[in-house]
């Protein structure tokens, strides 16, 4: 790394919210670091700059995954994305979560990375975000002073963007019971098979009475259309997610490559799950 | 900060720099440096290591992080002039060119080997998909790996040389 940083590892939650408590009352940049995917990529660019980088792995509180059918789905801030495609809770009840889970990079950023720092690197292409905007995910962000929960369309703000203040973090991410078991898919169009950043992605969920469409890389936040009758137009649900997202052209696509293909997904979803 | 890690069987505790990757304390500190650091991004596969059992990208991890870790390296491969049964195949199917993405490679072989002794020709290919290599264009690599894992179904590429 170019630029320098001191790196502590507290050992309990307790220490770690007051590690970044008072490390950022004393005006440092203190930054979490959880896969490192992520961080240490953004400081080599150089648009990371921390002064202290608080590793968060040797927390045990942090590191869980469960399931009940009161709670729903908990995982734990530090829970690997190959932690989460591991569980057969996830596989069996969470299916499009899963499928977008397993499109995640490749193996070896797996074995690192989380879903919580998906979540909270905020990138319009997360794979993580689409199908969580679908199943009503809520993050639980706590620091020394206390918890509170949010939705994860009001914690992403815009491209790499997220209301978490600099003495918090994202403990866990709780999926609700209520989302399990629903039908759908999810579709990631990329440049070659490997690994590669999705130029859109789409996820669809679907109950008796309600689609769930959610649309990554095609706006600067993923997009969440609810509230879709079963059985309603392909051309018509096509109509609402063109009105929602606001695709770019960069390096990686045109826009209007990435409007075609949103339609093309979301044609080829709606006929899976008739 | 001062770290302990074990690799390829050998305890070193060194002091490092707490902004340095596990990449460069390798490279830099031990003198290991059979593994290679390419994009720096965690995409291209070359500094590829089994961490504690994974393969993971060992530039995308710092080294204060691998603190009490085991660690296993190319360097662990051969005993000696002895290459290891991953090295024998990678040579007999010519699966090496410039060579700069092997080191990666064989571990991310390695690891597939171990969570999967017989792999499909798919399931190799997803198992290296994080391994980038510009020269071999893969084919003599998935071959070298279906020898190994005794899947091979069909002719390899140095056979009709």
């Amino acid at each position: 790394m170019v630029h320098e940083f001191s790196y502590v590892a507290p050992t309990s939650l307790d220490e770690l919210l007051a590690t970044l408590s008072e490390r950022t009352k004393a005006g440092e940049r203190a930054v979490v670091l959880n896969g490192g995917t992520d961080l240490l990529v953004s400081v080599r660019a150089g648009l990371e700059r921390p002064d202290v980088v608080v590793d968060m792995k040797r927390v045990p509180e942090l590191h869980r995954l469960s399931f009940d059918n009161k709670e729903g789905l908990t995982i734990g801030a530090t829970v690997t994305v190959d932690e989460v495609l591991a569980s057969e809770e996830v596989r069996e009840r969470y299916r499009v979560f899963h499928a977008a889970l397993s499109e995640l990079a490749d193996h070896h950023l797996r074995n690192r990375a989380t879903v919580t720092g998906n979540l909270v690197t905020a990138s319009p292409c997360g794979d993580s975000t689409s199908p969580l905007l679908t199943l009503k995910a809520e993050l639980v962000i706590t620091s020394a002073s206390g918890s509170r929960r949010m939705k994860v369309q009001e914690f992403i703000t815009g491209v790499k963007q997220t209301a978490l203040k600099p003495d918090e973090i994202v403990e866990k991410i709780v999926v609700p019971a209520e989302s399990a078991g629903a039908r759908g898919g999810y579709r990631k169009l990329k440049r070659i098979k490997g690994h590669d950043l999705g130029l859109v992605m789409v996820a669809l969920y679907r109950t008796d009475d309600e689609i769930r469409l959610s649309i990554g890389s095609a706006a600067p936040r993923p997009v969440l259309i609810e509230g879709i009758k079963p059985g309603t137009d392909a051309d018509r649900v096509k109509t609402m997610a063109q009105a929602a997202i606001n695709p770019i052209d960069d390096v990686r696509a045109s826009a209007e490559y990435r409007r075609a293909m949103v339609d093309a997904f979301i044609e080829q979803l709606l006929e899976e799950v008739k | 900060m001062k770290i302990q890690v074990s690799i390829n069987g050998t305890e070193y505790v060194r002091d490092v720099a707490e902004h340095k990757t596990l990449l460069s304390f390798l490279r830099g500190v031990l003198g290991l440096t059979g593994t290679k650091g390419g994009c720096g991004a965690g995409e291209c596969g070359a500094c590829t290591v089994i961490m504690d059992g994974k393969a993971v990208k060992s530039c995308l991890i710092l080294a204060a992080e691998s603190d009490g870790a085991t660690i296993e390296t190319i360097e662990g491969e051969a005993a000696g002039s002895e290459l290891s049964d991953i090295q024998k195949a990678f040579e007999r199917h010519h699966a090496v060119q410039c060579g700069y993405c092997t080191p990666g490679m064989i571990m991310s072989v390695k690891d597939l080997l171990r969570r999967n002794p017989t792999p499909t020709r798919a399931q190799i290919i997803h198992g290296i998909e994080g391994n980038f290599c510009r020269c071999t264009g893969y084919e003599q690599i998935i071959e070298a790996v279906e020898e190994l894992a005794g899947t091979r179904t069909t002719k390899g590429e140095l056979d009709y040389v």
